[in-house]
């Protein structure tokens, strides 16, 4: 335990506290000191009431300052808790276009396939057609130039 | 349009050098005084109907080919 010798309103304290608590035991009692002083030419027992009712003030307007604080603090919660909300229906959202492009490139590969399958048997088949246009062009032209 | 290339230009080379044939043919015919016997109205018509059917197989080729 250690002493400490305080003055508050002019008249001296002797107190003890836990060590190492010292200096706040001493910054306290320089707040009560100065709230005592602020009040001249009472009784000490008066200046003690009137530090101790100025406290009580000082202590409730801290406790309403917290209190209209907290609403904010809610609101800023809220918010960060639908930004979150958002983020995950984005992150989900992208998944899902992530995994349709990569179906749509399947299928367009797919198509792609079918189609180069198909194709051969197209080919044949106009070489066959533009070859017959020959067989009867030339037929044609044999019979105009034997035209009298 | 997809054509194999020595089966089509093989085709075309020979559709071309028809062409030329009765492009010469029709231009002698022209430079050619009036000749008293003419074809007759049977072959003329015959003759017309070919190229029409020709000209349509070969229109018909070029839009398949188009569409692919």
């Amino acid at each position: 335990m250690a002493d400490v010798k305080l003055t508050i309103a002019g008249r001296p304290y002797d107190l003890h506290c836990e060590d190492g608590q010292e200096s706040q035991l001493l910054q306290l009692a320089d707040v009560v000191d100065e709230k005592a002083r602020a009040m001249p030419g009472g009784t000490e027992v008066r200046q003690l009431l009137f530090a101790a009712l100025m406290l009580a003030d000082d202590a409730q307007e801290a406790k309403g300052k917290v209190e209209k604080a907290e609403p904010q603090s809610d609101s800023l919660r809220a918010a960060v808790a639908l930004a979150e909300s958002r983020e995950a229906a984005a992150r989900d959202e992208l998944r899902a276009a992530m995994t349709r492009e990569q179906s749509a490139l399947k299928e367009l590969e797919t198509a792609r396939q079918a189609s180069s399958a198909a194709a051969p048997s197209a080919k044949p088949s106009h070489d066959r057609a533009l070859l017959q246009i020959a067989d009867r062009i030339e037929a044609l032209a044999a019979k105009v130039e034997q035209l009298p | 349009m997809e054509l194999d290339l020595d089966e089509s230009s093989l085709a075309i080379g020979r559709i071309e050098r028809a062409l030329s044939r009765i492009e010469k043919a029709l231009a002698d015919r022209a430079n050619r005084p009036e000749s008293a016997v003419a074809a007759p109205a049977a072959d003329q018509s015959a003759l017309k109907a070919e190229v029409a059917a020709v000209i349509g197989e070969l229109d018909r080729l070029i839009a398949e080919a188009d569409r692919g």
